[in-house]
């Protein structure tokens, strides 16, 4: 699914250039959902952003799907984000003043073959429906709690049935009931459809949900290992 | 780059500030809509001018019965050497030839000798010397359009209780023909079968109308008595042009219109104290006046060396005359050979010149409101990139590529000129309307003020959506999803 091959990258900040990543290789499977964990400063942003197809390494390759992505153009790479790639972010990035249903809708506007008006909507009332807000699909964000924001946005992920979903620490605002609810809701969709799914977290309590845990440090992979038993973890918390 | 797509995400944003976009839709709509009112004044401004030179009569000649002319005055602008001494002397001296009651330029407040003897003799040249025979010749001349006979009187006009001092004029049914600033406010003008009927009908000047009826009524089928007759009201004229309204005392407005024939038969009397010509051109009004002049001459007898018993004008003589001393305004005239020719020619081009100035100013300063407007709609679209940051990077994220951003923004904009340049447009043609009927104002809107106006929207459209446009798609995804 997904091999990287010594990837690099360097930011120039002025006359200092500062190398966030500093030569990862991994490999990581179909179906397999993956913690990324770290300090702030240990790259593992840099390495979702590669990941997600949102910048490119300096140096190194990156495989999704078997083929290199390392070097497109900008506009390939939306391509790839549009079309195999669902993105959940810790500040949800929902539009504001807009119903939940048209914030699912997003990406299927930007997709190769336009689909209907209907089609948009019917589709993306289904995904809500799958994160239970189908109730919720009129309400805009600011009416919407926390934990349902962030359901709106995984049911955004899910609208071009991606091979892989990111989620850059998908449960920082959320209390820790939320949490457990949004974990489950991705473990779901781990087990049930077989999404890849990569969570960058820096909560111990969030990696145990996966099955392996990447631990980064200043750039560089400090410890890949697997998990057991990845099963509520959080039971007792 | 734009395609129905983007306009309907650029919508979907739009629609999601509803106040910012109806702010700038208003900046728009107003700048647009200036443009077109003003365009329609200007136009208005200089058609109502237009209208005034042919209302004043570039091409009416008035055949008056009786000479009061003084010497030296017929021939048409022989007497350059003396014309200042000749001023000077009727200044000095007026003779009797000269007296002011005669002068057909001057205005009176009271009826005039000739008026209070009517139809008899009235001393110098004698009132009553033109016929309805002569009037047909006339009509026979080539190059005469129209030839409108006029017996005219002082009257006291009553409605009911009220009464009111006015002109009366016995005319023909081509006077609205000749008249083009006269417009039927209500009913008609009377008809040809009433004329030849010698019926007691009557069309009022607004004037009139508002001192006997009230201001604005519709008298249509009231009675109206003069000389204890009483006569139908079957229309009441009005000013066309919005620039001389009807006056009191105006000969025109202050005034009341029957058929010649009735007051003929009313005072059984044969004469007529004008005929009014209207020529096919302009520009041939001096020639027919002298071929009228030669006709009369024939017809009444008048040797060669007698003056003669009629008086011939055209309108430009009087426009130019007009508050001028009469003994100045007979050396002027009798100065100007072609006088009609030239000076009402070159005054309707200075006129000319002078509203298209006017009207080039007024749409400079609308253009500036255009561009304010214009600069709204940058100003909001950039704020709006700024503001919208983290929506762009996530647009990005979704999949959006840099020009599906760019694309959007540069729809939002358009779809806010375009939009605004359309309400505009609306307004504009309310604003002008509303401004017509309650000021009274000639507006003039052309289809191409309107062109103007929705072309500039959209080059300001689309000006202001490039730039905009090029900042959204320049973000980089990553800096955008961060911006806080």
């Amino acid at each position: 699914m997904i091999r990287t091959e010594e990837l690099t990258k360097t930011y120039a900040l002025g006359e200092v250039s500062v190398e966030a990543l500093r030569g990862i290789s991994l490999e990581i499977e179909a179906g397999e959902l993956v913690a990324v964990v770290g300090a702030s400063g240990s790259g593992k942003s840099t390495l979702m952003h590669i990941l997600g197809c949102l910048d490119r390494p300096t140096s190194g390759k990156y495989f999704l799907s078997g083929k290199d992505v390392s070097e497109l153009s900008s506009d390939e790479q939306a391509r790839i984000r549009n079309q195999q790639i669902g993105f959940v972010f810790q500040s949800f990035n929902l539009l504001p003043r807009t119903p939940a249903v048209e914030n699912v809708e997003l990406p299927l506007l930007y997709n190769a073959e336009q689909l209907t008006r209907s089609e948009r909507r019917d589709r993306a009332l289904a995904a809500l429906d799958s994160v239970g807000l189908s109730e919720r699909a009129a309400h805009h964000p600011s009416q919407l709690s926390g934990g349902q924001q962030q359901r709106v946005a995984i049911a955004r992920s899910l609208m071009n049935d991606p091979s892989l979903l990111l989620a850059d620490e998908p449960t920082g605002n959320l209390d820790t009931k939320t949490s457990i609810d949004i974990m489950t809701t991705l473990h779901a969709l781990n087990e049930k459809r077989g999404l890849t799914i990569i969570i960058i977290t820096h909560e111990r309590v969030i990696a145990e949900y996966a099955s392996r845990i990447i631990e980064l440090s200043d750039g560089l992979i400090t410890e890949d290992r697997p998990i057991e038993a990845a099963t509520a973890p959080l039971a007792g918390v | 780059m734009l395609d129905a797509h983007a306009v309907e995400i650029a919508l979907q944003s739009l629609r999601r500030y509803p106040l910012r976009t109806a702010l700038a839709l208003v900046g728009m709509a107003i700048g647009v809509a200036a443009v077109l009112v003003t365009v329609a004044i200007g136009t208005g401004a200089q058609s109502a001018i237009r209208n005034q030179l042919r209302a004043a009569g570039l091409n009416i000649i008035q055949v008056k019965a009786g000479n009061y002319r003084t010497k030296g005055d017929g021939g048409g602008g022989v007497l350059a050497p003396h014309a200042f001494l000749l001023w000077l002397d009727g200044w000095l001296a007026p003779t009797a030839h000269a007296h002011p009651e005669n002068d057909p330029m001057e205005k009176h407040d009271h009826p005039t000798a000739a008026d209070r003897l009517g139809d008899s003799k009235a001393g110098l040249g004698g009132a009553a010397t033109l016929t309805q025979a002569d009037a047909d010749a006339i009509e026979a001349l080539p190059g005469v359009a129209n030839v409108a006979p006029g017996v005219h009187e002082n009257i006291r006009a009553y409605a009911g209780e009220r009464r009111w001092f006015t002109r009366l004029h016995g005319t023909d049914v081509d006077l609205p023909l000749i008249r083009r600033a006269h417009g039927i406010a209500h009913g008609r003008f009377f008809s040809q079968r009433e004329l030849r009927r010698t019926e007691q009908v009557a069309v009022l000047g607004s004037v009139v109308r508002d001192k006997l009826f009230g201001e604005g009524a519709d008298p249509v089928g009231e009675t109206l008595t003069l000389w204890n007759q009483a006569f139908r009201i079957v229309g009441v004229t009005e000013s066309t042009n919005w620039m001389t309204p009807g006056t009191v005392g105006d000969d025109a407005f202050d005034a009341v219109y029957v058929p010649f024939t009735t007051i003929h038969r009313l005072l059984n009397v044969t004469n007529l104290n004008t005929i009014t010509v209207t020529t096919e051109s302009a520009g041939e009004v001096s020639n027919i006046a002298k071929a009228i002049s030669k006709l009369l001459r024939v017809r009444h007898a008048i040797p060669d060396t007698a003056p003669e018993d009629f008086t011939v004008t055209t309108q430009a003589s009087e426009v130019l005359a007009k508050g001028l001393h009469p003994n100045v305004a007979r050396v002027l005239i009798g100065n100007l050979p072609n006088l009609d020719r030239a000076t009402l020619q070159e005054l309707s081009m200075t006129l000319e010149r002078a509203a298209r100035t006017m009207k080039a100013l007024l749409a400079a300063i609308a253009a500036v409101s255009l561009v304010v407007g214009g600069i709204g709609i940058t100003n909001i679209m950039l704020l709006s990139v700024t503001e919208r940051t983290r929506e762009i990077g996530l647009r990005m994220s979704v999949g959006a590529r840099a020009r599906d951003v760019g694309a959007q923004f540069f729809a939002e904009a358009l779809t806010l000129a375009l939009t605004g340049g359309l309400l505009g447009i609306v307004l504009g043609v309310l604003v002008s309307w509303a401004l017509e009927s309650s000021l009274g104002w000639a507006m003039e809107l052309s289809l191409g003020g309107i062109a103007l106006g929705f072309a500039v929207a959209t080059v300001i459209g689309l000006l202001s959506g490039v730039f905009p446009a090029r900042r959204a798609s320049a973000l980089d995804p990553i800096q955008a999803l961060r911006y806080e």
